[in-house]
C-alpha cells in the first residue's frame, strides 16, 4: 500500500468512524478529538505493523479507548459512561450514510463559513490541523483555535447529530454544498500566496461531493456541483504555463485538458438536467460543459452559453453572475454590449467584485480597440489584486499594450 | 545575524513604461533569487505586500484612532515586500545589489534585533 492509498483509506474511514462514535455517545467535540488521536496512532503504527485486517474497527477501538482515557482524566463522575464506552467499542461501525449527518453538523448555520470549512476538512475529510493550516496559510495554533471554537459553538447551539427537520433540509443542504464549493474554489484559485492552485483542497472537495452524491443520488444540485468541479478541475493542467504564469481560457492548450474528467462531468450534466428542479450548480456545470466540449476557443458555442447565463441570472442573480454574463454577451453581441452590461452593476457590487471587474473591463476594452483605456484598466486591476500570479498576468497584459 | 531586505514602491510606479520582456525578466530574476535563498537555507521569511494604493492608515485624530485610505508614506517610499535572511551583512548587501542591478530602484538592508 503506497502512502497515497494509505491517506485515501484514512480519509474515507474518518467520517465513518467519527459518525459511529458520535452516534453512540453524542458529544461531537470529545469524539472528534478522540478520532484525531486514533488517526495519529494509525499514521504511526500502520506503516510499521502493516494495515490491520479491519482498519475501520481498529480505528473505532483506538478512538473509543482514547475517548475513555479523556473521560477518565476528566473526572471520576463519568465512570459509568466509561464502562459503557469500553463495552461498546467492538460494535459494528455505522455505514456511510452517517457522513451526510456529519457534513450537516460541520456546516451548521451557527458557524462562520471559514469555520464550517475548517471543521468539514477535519471531521469529514480527516485532514490534520497542520494540513488544514498549511492549506489556508495560517499558523497551526490559529487553525487549532478556530476548530476548537467551532466545536464549542456547535455544542452551545445545541446541534444534534441527526438529519435536520424536513422543512429545513433544502436550506441546510444548500449550506453544505456551498461549503464544498468554497473548499473547491479555495483550492482551485488560492485567494492569496504564490501558488495558483492547491490541488489537495480541490481533490478533497471532489471526494466529499462524490460521497454526498452516492448518498443523495436524487438531489440534482449535488450532481450539478460534482459535475461543475470535474469540468473545472479538468482544465487545471492548462491553466498555467511551465513558468507558472496564468493562461486564460481562450489561450489554453486543450489537449492538456483531462478528457476522462470532462467525459464524466458531461455525462453527469446530461443525466441530471431536466430530471428535477434546476439550480445554479447545474447551470454552471452546463456552461462549463459547453466550454469543455469546444475543440478550439473559436468553436465555443457562445449563444448557448449566453442562453444558460440568461437562466442563471434569473435563478441565482448576483454580481459574479452578471460579470460572467457580460463576457458571454460580448462574445455574442460584441465588446461594447458586454461593457454596457458591466455598466449596470451597482456601486456595492463593483466594490465586491474588485479587481475581477477591472480585469474583465480591461479585456473588453482591448477587444473594442480602446487600447489606452484597456492598458490603464489592466494596471488598475493589477494594483487591486492580492494574488501574485494574477498580478503578474495583469501587469504583463498592460505592458503588452504600451507601444 | 538576521537581516531584512526591503523593497519599496508599488507595481504602478515600479513597472511604469516597462516592456513585457523587462517585466518577465525581472520576475524571473526575483524568482531565481528567491529559490536560491530557499535552497541555501538562508531564507527566514519573505512576503510581497499588495500595492500601496490599497493601503489603509490608522491615524490618531481628535483623540480617537481613525482609519483612512492610502499609505502612510509616499507610494514610491512605501514598503512593497521583504526578505528576512539569516546571513552576514555582506551577503545581505550582495542579495540587495543583485535586485538593484536589475530594477535600478534602491533597497534597504537592516539588521533584525535580538530578543
Amino acid at each position: 500500500m503506497t502512502a497515497h492509498d494509505f491517506e485515501d483509506l484514512l480519509r474515507e474511514l474518518t467520517p465513518q468512524v467519527l459518525a459511529a462514535l458520535v452516534h453512540r455517545h453524542g458529544q461531537f467535540d470529545a469524539c472528534e478529538d478522540a478520532v484525531q488521536e486514533a488517526l495519529s496512532d494509525a499514521v504511526r503504527q500502520w506503516p510499521v505493523d502493516g494495515v490491520p485486517d479491519n482498519p475501520r474497527s481498529w480505528l473505532l477501538t483506538a478512538a473509543g479507548r482514547s475517548l475513555v482515557d479523556a473521560w477518565r482524566s476528566d473526572s471520576a463522575r463519568r465512570r459509568r459512561e466509561v464502562m459503557v464506552a469500553a463495552l461498546e467499542t467492538s460494535a459494528e461501525v455505522a455505514g456511510q450514510d452517517d457522513t451526510v449527518l456529519l457534513l450537516f453538523l460541520c456546516c451548521h448555520p451557527a458557524l462562520s463559513p471559514p469555520s464550517q470549512l475548517a471543521l468539514t476538512l477535519r471531521a469529514a475529510g480527516g485532514l490534520t490541523t497542520a494540513e488544514i493550516a498549511t492549506a489556508f496559510l495560517v499558523p497551526e495554533a490559529t487553525m487549532a483555535q478556530r476548530i476548537s471554537r467551532a466545536k464549542q459553538r456547535i455544542r452551545t447551539a445545541g446541534a444534534r447529530f441527526e438529519l435536520p427537520p424536513e422543512a429545513e433540509r433544502p436550506e441546510r443542504l444548500g449550506v453544505v454544498l456551498h461549503v464544498l464549493y468554497l473548499m473547491f474554489n479555495e483550492g482551485y484559485t488560492a485567494s492569496s500566496g504564490p501558488e495558483l492552485s492547491r490541488a489537495d483542497l480541490t481533490a478533497e472537495a471532489i471526494r466529499l461531493t462524490r460521497v454526498l452524491r452516492q448518498l443523495l443520488p436524487g438531489e440534482c444540485e449535488v450532481a450539478g456541483l460534482l459535475a461543475l468541479m470535474l469540468l473545472t478541475d479538468a482544465r487545471r493542467p492548462a491553466r498555467t504555463d511551465s513558468a507558472g504564469a496564468i493562461v486564460p481560457l481562450a489561450g489554453q492548450r486543450r489537449d492538456l485538458w483531462d478528457a476522462v474528467m470532462i467525459a464524466e462531468g458531461v455525462a453527469l450534466v446530461e443525466r441530471t438536467l431536466g430530471t428535477g428542479p434546476i439550480g445554479p450548480y447545474q447551470l454552471q456545470a452546463a456552461i462549463a460543459a459547453v466550454h469543455d466540449e469546444a475543440l478550439t476557443a473559436d468553436a465555443t458555442d457562445w449563444p448557448q452559453i449566453l442562453a444558460l447565463y440568461d437562466v442563471l441570472v434569473q435563478v441565482a442573480p448576483g454580481p459574479v453572475v452578471t460579470l460572467s454574463r457580460a463576457v458571454a454577451v460580448a462574445a455574442v453581441h460584441g465588446p461594447r454590449a458586454g461593457l454596457a452590461v458591466l455598466g449596470t452593476l451597482a456601486g456595492d457590487d463593483r466594490i465586491m467584485l474588485g479587481h475581477r471587474l477591472e480585469a474583465v473591463r480591461a479585456h473588453l476594452l482591448e477587444q473594442a480597440g480602446d487600447l489606452v483605456a484597456a492598458r490603464e484598466t489592466y494596471s488598475r486591476a493589477a494594483r487591486m489584486t492580492a494574488s501574485l500570479p494574477e498580478q503578474r498576468y495583469l501587469t504583463l497584459r498592460a505592458a503588452g499594450l504600451s507601444t | 545575524m538576521k537581516y531584512m531586505i526591503m523593497m519599496f514602491g508599488g507595481i504602478g510606479t515600479t513597472l511604469e513604461n516597462r516592456t513585457p520582456d523587462w517585466i518577465t525578466g525581472m520576475q524571473d530574476h526575483m524568482m531565481k533569487l528567491d529559490q536560491e535563498l530557499r535552497d541555501s537555507g538562508e531564507l527566514v521569511a519573505s512576503s510581497k505586500l499588495i500595492d500601496p494604493s490599497q493601503a489603509k492608515t490608522v491615524r490618531f485624530q481628535n483623540g480617537v484612532p481613525v482609519p483612512t485610505d492610502g499609505p502612510f508614506a509616499e507610494i514610491k517610499e512605501s514598503l512593497a515586500g521583504y526578505w528576512i535572511i539569516d546571513a552576514t551583512e555582506e551577503r545581505a548587501l550582495e542579495v540587495a545589489a543583485r535586485v538593484v542591478e536589475y530594477t535600478e530602484f534602491p533597497m534597504e538592508v537592516r539588521q533584525v534585533m535580538h530578543l
